[in-house]
């Protein structure tokens, strides 16, 4: 996320001045009001440790390593006027010492990183964990959510600023600095922090919360004490189980989705998503979820209690999504990317030729995810047959996807003499 | 100080992340102590007033990132390297440190622009459905970019090498810097080795206690522990270090005496370093 000298345009880089500056002259300004001279030394301090947490790179799931900035977790301990001074000192270090980042892009990366960053963090956190004791879970899952939304931010803001270049400054077509417009800069700086880097900054900060609560509970109520006295931090010790938290996620993701679907439809709820919900045969659909639901409860244990160790969890996960598959049935529609020639020319009046001459050539032995029994895919037998019918093809696909994985494996494993797997070291 | 090699690879050939981030620490501290010893040697660079030298490079790099012609940029790198050999840093070491990490990166960047940038194609290879074709003007933005962002580099990384730190902190405090950020940076810089070293320590002392693998979660609890642990160091040593201050009399204000003195051949220097900028965007705006 550093950006190093010759990506941004130097009318850019000091314009990146004129938000920077003045929150610098403030951040001084409110810190040193605050504190008196003990100020420095800890300013000092935690800058050091933001620099040391920037180089330690951890794993992420994927096989990539990524690093830290660690500026919501100093926001949240020291408050976030004292995160800017510190993560700032950090950069501008990086940037004169070890070329981490350009000269000139001093001021783009300290606004990213040193303000955007720690602010949104901050901000994040505050309104999750508004109200909560001191050491309850809430407040380490806070930080880590608003870390992560704060590093992701900070990504937008440098995808923006790199997008804007070539806009701005071309001569004979060609660009003169960073060559990647808006549509390419900002998704590329987008997908790769909110699956990487932005997960590392919400573990980092969540887990150091956390590890502050359980074992220095100090740092988190007598320092903000002095750094944001009008924040109180008082209360009991209280723990929060996790079941809480995965049910609240459950709630905004079905939040979230409702938003999107009244979006598409017009906001008018019976087109939700665009679809017209009312050609929809309730009854059937009843039966077929009670039938899915009695299907669940057997095969779900029996899958967990046959399985081998190994794969007894993941297995058990997969089958579960095989019984929930036929809910996709409701849907008046078809799935985007999935729908069959007949399907395609319904929605869209015309049929690509391409698609019509490949189409007929692989004919695959479960088409539209069913048995070819008259029992499932009869026109007119009942949406419980139909539904029984995904899903014993998605158990059959699963165990064949997993054979054939586990046959690789077997056969590279055997090319490559008594050697363990690779994924030895996949702990999530 | 201990001495781990860097990236060294585990028996089954993958490089372990923990023994990189070792690597890399160790690798920073080390050239840390390289800098400083540039800086002390005896040459042109050396010579200067630090505030005519922070100035004069200020003023090469935005020249670097105004020109927009290789011309230009041409120029500029010739007068880095010229000032680079007159200030014994050692060529090898000079053009390697720059050319062979940093653009390195800018260069992967920029590659799938030479081809989507529209204009004349160098050549057209049709490959199935797919055309290999780069354009001129994606080649010349290309060498421009990669070129801009490494004379960027070279200069930024010839002041550091030829600078004590100590006098890159004076000269901000010269030039109206504000005092509580020259005298953050120059604690950090101190506290940022002690923190490096403890890390290290306990990098070593985990992986002196190691025996086979451990899974991703294992290290990432780990590491999370560790960040907690250094933080409640810092804590303690800045109540150490605040207690050592008062103990010595400081009362919130900094004194730095400057024995600075700009001479005749600072200002000679300064001149000619900002009219030779001048000639070279000049340069790149007639040459194109």
């Amino acid at each position: 996320m550093h950006i190093p000298d010759g990506y941004l345009a130097p009318a850019v880089s000091l314009a990146l001045a004129a938000p920077t500056l003045p929150v610098w002259g403030l951040a001084a300004q409110r810190v040193k009001k605050v504190l008196n001279n003990r100020t420095v030394p800890l300013l000092a301090i935690f800058s050091a440790l933001s620099f040391t947490i920037m180089m330690f790179n951890v794993p992420v799931p994927g096989g990539t390593t990524a690093h830290g900035v660690g500026g919501t977790l100093i926001a949240v301990v020291l408050g976030p006027w004292a995160a800017v001074i510190a993560v700032s000192t950090a950069l501008i270090l990086q940037a004169l010492f070890f070329g981490d980042g350009g000269i000139l892009a001093i001021f783009a990366n300290c606004l990213n990183m040193g303000i955007i960053l720690p602010f949104v963090g901050y901000g994040t956190y505050r309104i999750l964990a508004a109200g909560a004791p001191t050491l309850s879970t809430r407040r380490a899952v806070a930080a880590g959510i608003g870390a992560y939304i704060g590093i992701t931010v900070a990504a937008l803001a440098v995808g923006i600023e790199l997008g804007i270049e070539p806009v701005l400054f071309s001569s004979n077509g060609h660009a003169l600095y960073s060559p990647y417009g808006l549509s390419e800069a900002v998704p590329a700086m987008l997908a790769a922090h909110a699956f990487g880097a932005s997960i590392v900054e919400g573990l980092i900060t969540g887990l150091g919360v956390a590890y502050l609560q359980r074992r220095h509970p100090e740092y988190l109520t007598s320092l903000r004490g002095i750094f944001a006295p009008d924040v109180e931090a008082e209360g009991r010790p209280s723990q929060r189980p996790l079941w809480q938290f995965g049910l609240a996620t459950a709630a905004a993701g079905v939040a979230v989705m409702g938003a999107i679907g009244l979006i598409e439809g017009g906001g008018n709820p019976g087109r939700m998503f665009n679809a017209d919900w009312s050609k929809v045969d309730w009854p059937s659909v009843a039966s077929m979820l009670l039938v899915a639901g009695l299907a669940g409860l057997v095969l779900v244990p029996t899958a967990y209690l046959i399985l081998p160790r190994a794969v007894k969890r993941v297995g058990a996960g997969f089958v579960a999504l095989a019984v929930v598959a036929p809910i996709g049935l409701i849907a008046p529609g078809f799935a985007y990317g999935e729908g069959h020639a007949q399907d395609v020319k319904l929605a869209f009046g015309y049929v690509p030729t391409g698609l019509q001459d490949l189409s007929g050539i692989f004919a695959a032995p479960m088409s539209g995810y069913n048995l070819p029994l008259p029992f499932f895919s009869e026109a007119n037998a009942p949406l419980w047959h139909a539904g029984i019918g995904y899903e014993v093809a998605g158990i059959l696909g699963i165990l064949a996807v997993g054979s054939v994985a586990y046959l690789v494996a077997r056969l590279l494993r055997g090319a490559d003499g008594a050697k363990p797997p690779i994924s030895a070291e996949s702990g999530t | 100080m201990t001495a781990i090699p860097a990236g060294r690879a585990t028996a089954d050939g993958r490089i372990g992340w923990l023994e990189q981030t070792v690597g890399g620490i160790t690798g920073n501290i080390e050239h840390a102590i390289f800098t400083e010893r540039h800086a002390r040697s005896d040459g042109w660079l050396q010579r200067r007033d630090p505030r005519a030298k922070l100035v004069g490079f200020l003023i090469a790099i935005v020249a670097a990132s105004l020109v927009s012609s290789v011309v230009g940029l041409a120029l500029l790198y010739g007068a880095t390297l010229a000032a680079a050999r007159a200030s014994r840093v050692p060529f090898g070491f000079f053009v390697k440190r720059v050319w062979l990490g940093i653009p390195f990166f800018a260069g992967i960047v920029v590659v799938p622009a030479i081809f989507f940038v529209p204009g004349e194609r160098v050549f057209d290879l049709a490959l199935g459905p797919a055309h290999l074709a780069p354009s001129w003007n994606g080649l010349a933005g290309a060498a421009i970019f990669v070129g801009r962002v490494g004379v960027s580099v070279s200069l930024a990384v010839l002041m550091v090498v030829t600078t004590p730190w100590a006098d890159v902190l004076k000269s901000l405090r010269a030039l109206r810097t504000p005092q509580v950020f020259v005298l953050v940076l120059s604690m950090t810089y101190r506290y940022i080795f002690l923190f490096l070293h403890t890390a290290n320590g306990i990098l070593l002392a985990r992986k002196s206690r190691m025996v086979g693998r451990t899974s991703g979660r294992e290290q990432r609890r780990w590491i999370t522990g560790t960040m907690g642990n250094l933080m409640s160091r810092a804590f303690k040593m800045s109540n150490d270090v605040y207690a050592a201050m008062l103990a010595r009399g400081f009362t919130g204000e900094v004194r730095v005496y400057s024995t600075y003195r700009m001479r005749v051949a600072d200002w000679t220097a300064l001149g000619v370093t900002s009219a030779f900028c001048g000639v070279a965007i000049l340069a790149s705006r007639i040459v194109t």
